[in-house]
């Protein structure tokens, strides 16, 4: 049996190419998908939580409130500064480093307008020190400073450096004007931050714990700890905190990569969604690339019914023969697999390299490859060859060999095996149709995609039965158009409802992924553009802390270029329910309207006052009751308006009666659409300049930077899956091509008949393009309305749970999908076309 | 089933022979036909210098063993394949000279076949069989015609089937209606009775023979069954390539006596009545 499998390897080389070429690329998918899983995830994890990479744990002070609105430090115990000594004489503890932060205006040569910068102390310790250099050196003393790029300083630059050492933001309003002092202080460093989405928020410098003292950071904000050789992470930080609970204190201790992830968390709203959306893409990679190497591989097999029945003929046994085919399978199987991973490590570099190329806020720093991948690519590529090669052995050997040797008949569809495939091919389908709408419902993903995958085998199976009739009603459309080769390319498509299903499903596979992937992304785009605008609805938010603003300020803000809209909001101070002093803002909403993007429910209506979900929780207050702020003098009473946002709005006409000398608080604008990070960056800078110059003690946030990073994030990875798709469509490709061939070959006698009846090669040729189109046409409509459904699907089982989700119908690339589909069908007919009408009609009946 | 009042008893009890010069009125011809595969030291001669002419109207028997060439013979007279070399005539038109489309118009309108097996298109039903080369011409049968030839042929009951339906001999009858159909030159038959039981076989011999006899049409058959061979009016032997034999209207036993005489080294002749 060796020797006959080896020289059946060597004489049908060409077919066997074509069997690896699947595997090949099918395996090459899945390993790329998988190891740019990893390397994106590592890359993210490395860049946002650089500074807790190297940490082995973290204590921070419990915090309540969201990422950009005011937080609260409610912890309770003793501060951090105390809890540092008793920690450092935990056992396994080799350092400490207390992070402290201060806030400056800074003003760089050569920049127009000031910026507004954070600045992060440099541990002492040289084991904590996280940050890399581009240039220079990290400061070693008071009044020298290292910057991130986004500053635009250069080594050697002096800055002049505006604080207000007695005031920190998001801490209690003070009266009267925090004192403003002004250093000057020298660029001795530039550290790289590339790989950070938040780099370009806004500048960063860093200096010594005992400059940002001077700045007004003195209050350390975490307290990181390396561990000594030998401790692990993990256990230091039940030491810590077991230290900590004895001290009475509700700090929280992490390991430094549980804290990372919180920062990955942090800034793309839900780490769960986003390891979600790459695993979901992964699985799907898994499940197409079986699907297609099990269809290629049948059908090249089905080709070598008549050989293998020969062998038996000549006397070898069923076993013999079966076990030579899956021997022969297995080792394609694996040899192609190895290929395969070799070059979807090669193409996931490629990629990685592109993306670094281009700047993407993602950066796929260098290449991780997970075991797990490797191993993944190998064992779908085999067993995935060999389980396909079982079905057909077993049908060349359970014939008896006479009758293998004759014309292919049909399979009747009302055999048993018919049968089993309609009870089969329903029993995966409902189901799998039900688990999907589950998932839709309670936007589960991991609920909806394998229902997904269980309602698509089902299909697949169905497939068969529901082809022909389809077929046949696209056959009697085109029959009209295109004479005797139309007529009798539409009776060959329902005639053999086995072969034609081969040949759909291959297509079908393709247009479905490229369409659920399309649909996917433009109701993905939708939504989260949509949640974005509701979440971060103000482009930038200038705001002082008590002064009031000047009331031209807003004017000569919306004449900045790249300003659209500007709304001044006047502002007091009032008691609240609790008998504390609040800020409350009265905001025009008539003009706020164009100003803000989205949540327009965000704003108070007449005689209401928006209050945050928590506050109101806090407050004890529902939707529409009663709440009264006042002054001295006078009172309002209003109906509480529960919000996601954190500030108190209500009309100006109520902030007024509460203080008829209010002065404007905050002005909100609107910057032109479609900015890019550098015009809007700019843009920020030229409103700090003004601003600040109007109020010295001015806050400016330029939420937009968020919203373009959260942006930029999903751009990448849409761009990533959408560069994996085109492997997905030439693997499908392969399958069509494969199985036209293979029909072509089967009916060589027919064709060779029909040549010496009369037709012509320009007919015959037309003959099989008809029928490619015919076949290929139906399968890109089927897929594409199949795709619509579950792309439609799993973007509501997806961000389902992080609210409402908007469903966008991309039409025209839909179309493009089923013409470039059904063109490509028709492509892949040519050759075996070629070959079809090469044959002389004599040769081709002889057969 | 239902025949036309003619039936014959026995092929070789009627003798009847269109007296016709081959050159003048010959319907196939060729001349100097060779068809070589292969090259080298592999190459087979299949044809050498091969010139023979079939008259009109008249039925025609191409035997030999295998391997004579015969099929190769008959492939080449009815375009279905290129000589190496030699000429080929269909009435005035030299088929060697025209292309492959012309020689496939030419094969639709002007020849007919009749395969051994696998003569019918599975995905047509037997009307749509029968009309298929007209069809492919773009042209429709004479609505009379197809009536006498369905009539003929017994096939009005089973216009609707497809071929998986119908029996081998049925199948058989309905690639000769088709043949039929368009009143072609000649039409070749490549071993018409090799998957037929006797009876069925001897339905399509007489079939044949019948629209030779009353419509003038003009058939050569290639075959290597000597009873297949008697219904013939004149059959020409094949062997090795070269022309061995010719008789006319032979007996069975005359056409395994030239055989045998074949196998022997020798050359068969016999003179007409």
């Amino acid at each position: 049996m060796w020797k006959i499998t080896l020289a059946q390897v060597r004489a049908h080389a060409g077919r066997l190419i074509a069997s690896c070429l699947a595997i090949v690329i099918a395996v090459g998918f899945v390993v790329a998908t998988l190891v740019l899983n990893e390397t994106a995830s590592a890359s993210i994890a490395r860049a946002v939580g650089a500074q807790y990479v190297d940490t082995d744990a973290v204590v921070l002070p419990d915090r309540t409130g969201g990422p950009l609105g005011p937080s609260n430090d409610v912890s309770t115990g003793p501060s951090l500064n105390e809890l540092a000594p008793r920690i450092a004489e935990v056992d396994g503890v080799a350092a400490i480093a207390a992070d402290t932060e201060a806030f400056a205006q800074a003003l760089v040569p050569g920049r127009s307008g000031s910026q507004y910068v954070t600045v992060d102390s440099i541990p002492d310790e040289e084991a904590l020190r996280w940050m890399r250099l581009s240039d220079g050196a990290l400061p070693d003393a008071v009044g020298e400073v290292a910057v991130s790029a986004r500053v635009g300083a250069r080594v050697g630059d002096t800055i002049s450096v505006t604080t207000y050492p007695s005031a920190s933001p998001g801490g209690p309003v003070t009266e009267g004007t925090p004192e403003a002092v002004t250093d000057e202080v020298t660029v001795v460093g530039v550290v790289d931050l590339s790989g950070d989405p938040t780099a370009g928020l806004r500048g960063r410098f860093f200096a010594t714990p005992q400059q940002v003292a001077a700045w007004g950071g003195a209050d350390p904000t975490q307290l990181r700890v390396a561990a000594t050789d030998g401790t692990d992470a993990a256990t230091l930080v039940g030491a810590l905190r077991a230290v900590l609970a004895e001290a009475g204190s509700s700090a929280i201790v992490r390991t430094g990569a549980e804290q990372a992830a919180e920062q990955v968390a942090t800034l793309t709203g839900d780490n769960l969604a986003l390891a979600t959306f790459l695993l979901v893409f992964g699985a799907i990679a898994v499940f197409v690339a079986g699907l297609v190497i099990a269809n290629t591989f049948a059908v090249l097999l089905a080709q070598r019914t008549r050989e293998l029945a020969l062998l038996r003929c000549i006397g070898a046994t069923a076993r013999q023969v079966r076990r030579g085919v899956l021997v022969e399978a297995a080792i394609t199987g694996l040899a192609a697999s190895a290929l395969g991973v070799g070059i979807g490590i090669a193409l996931a570099a490629l990629v990685s390299a592109l993306a670094a190329g281009v700047e993407s806020p993602i950066p796929l720093g260098g290449l991780s490859v997970p075991p797990y991948a490797v191993a993944t690519g190998l064992a779908v590529g085999t067993l995935v060859t060999v389980l396909s090669a079982l079905a057909p052995s077993k049908a060349a050997t359970r014939v008896a060999p006479l009758a293998a040797l004759r014309p292919m008949d049909n399979a009747p569809l009302r055999s048993r095996r018919g049968l089993v495939r309609l009870v089969l091919g329903l029993g995966l389908l409902l189901p799998g149709l039900a688990l999907t709408a589950l998932g839709v419902a309670i936007g589960g993903i991991l609920v909806a995609l394998p229902g997904g995958m269980l309602s698509t085998l089902g299909a697949l199976l169905l497939l068969q039965r529901a082809i022909p009739p389809v077929v046949a009603l696209a056959g009697r459309l085109i029959g009209g158009l295109g004479g005797v080769p139309a007529r009798l390319a539409a009776g060959n498509a329902t005639r053999n409802p086995r072969r034609t299903a081969a040949t759909a499903t291959a297509l079908l596979i393709g247009v479905t992924l490229t369409t659920a992937l399309l649909v996917g992304a433009a109701s993905t785009r939708a939504t989260v553009a949509a949640d974005l605008d509701r979440s971060y609805p103000t482009d930038v938010i200038v705001r002082s802390f008590s002064e009031p603003m000047p009331a031209a300020l807003a004017e000569q803000l919306r004449a900045v270029d790249r300003v659209e809209q500007a709304t001044a909001l006047v502002r007091t101070n009032a008691t609240g329910p609790d008998g504390t002093p609040s800020e409350v803002l009265g905001i025009d909403v008539a003009q706020a309207r164009s100003t803000v993007r989205a949540a327009q429910d965000e704003l108070p209506g007449p005689g209401q006052v928006t209050v945050n979900t928590d506050l109101a929780q806090q407050w004890g207050l529902a939707e529409g009751d009663p709440v009264t702020f006042s002054t001295d003098g006078s009172a309002v009473e209003l109906s509480a308006h529960l919000v996601d946002g954190y500030d108190l709005l209500m009309s100006p006409e109520d902030v007024l009666s509460l203080d008829p000398a209010a002065g404007f608080g905050q002005i909100w604008l609107r910057l032109s659409d479609d900015l890019d990070a550098e015009a809007s960056a700019k843009a920020i800078d030229e409103i700090t300049d003004l601003a600040s110059q109007a109020v010295p003690s001015i806050d400016i946030t330029g939420l937009i930077s968020v919203r373009q990073a959260i942006n930029s994030i999903l751009d990448t990875l849409l761009l990533v899956v959408t560069g994996l798709l085109g492997i997905a469509v030439v693997i499908a490709l392969i399958g069509v091509g494969n199985t036209l061939a293979l029909s072509v070959i089967e009916r060589r006698q027919e064709n060779g008949l029909m040549r010496a009846l009369g037709l012509t090669r320009g007919q015959l040729r037309g003959l099989l393009a008809w029928e490619a189109l015919l076949v290929a046409g139906v399968a890109a409509v089927l897929g594409v309305m199949a795709g619509s459904f579950y792309g439609l699907a799993g973007t509501a089982a997806i961000l389902g749970e992080t609210g409402e989700v908007i469903l966008d119908f991309p039409f025209l690339q839909v179309l493009a999908v089923v013409v470039v589909a059904t063109g490509a069908g028709v492509l892949a007919s040519v050759l075996p076309a070629r070959r079809a009408t090469r044959t002389s009609p004599v040769a081709a009946m002889m057969t | 089933m239902s025949y036309p009042a003619y039936s014959a008893p026995h092929p070789a009890s009627v003798s009847r022979r269109p007296a016709a010069s081959p050159t003048t009125s010959a319907a196939v011809r060729s001349l100097g036909l060779t068809k070589t595969y292969g090259r080298g030291e592999a190459s087979v001669t299949a044809l050498a210098e091969v010139d023979v002419a079939f008259a009109r109207g008249a039925f025609t028997a191409i035997m030999g063993s295998s391997g004579s060439g015969k099929s190769t013979l008959m492939h080449c007279l009815a375009g279905l394949d290129t000589p190496s070399s030699g000429q080929v005539w269909l009435g005035e038109t030299e088929l060697t000279a025209l292309r492959d489309t012309e020689l496939t118009t030419l094969r639709r309108e002007r020849i007919g076949f009749v395969f051994q097996a696998f003569n019918l298109l599975p995905v047509l039903d037997a009307r749509a069989n029968m009309v298929l080369p007209m069809e492919l011409a773009g042209s429709t049968p004479d609505p009379a015609w197809m009536q006498a030839v369905i009539a003929r042929l017994g096939l009005a009951d089973r216009l609707t089937h497809r071929p998986d339906e119908l029996s081998g001999g049925q199948q058989q009858r309905v690639a000769v209606a088709r043949a039929l159909l368009p009143r072609p030159d000649v039409i070749f038959a490549d071993e018409p009775t090799g998957n037929l039981d006797s009876r069925s076989g001897a339905d399509v011999l007489g079939l044949l023979r019948s629209s030779v006899r009353e419509t003038g049409q003009t058939v050569v058959m290639v075959t290597h069954d000597p009873i297949a061979a008697s219904y013939a009016d004149r059959v020409v032997l094949l062997a090795d390539g070269r022309l061995a034999g010719d008789l006319s209207d032979p007996t069975a036993d005359d056409v395994i006596d030239a055989l045998r005489q074949l196998e022997l080294g020798g050359t068969a002749r016999s003179g007409g009545f």
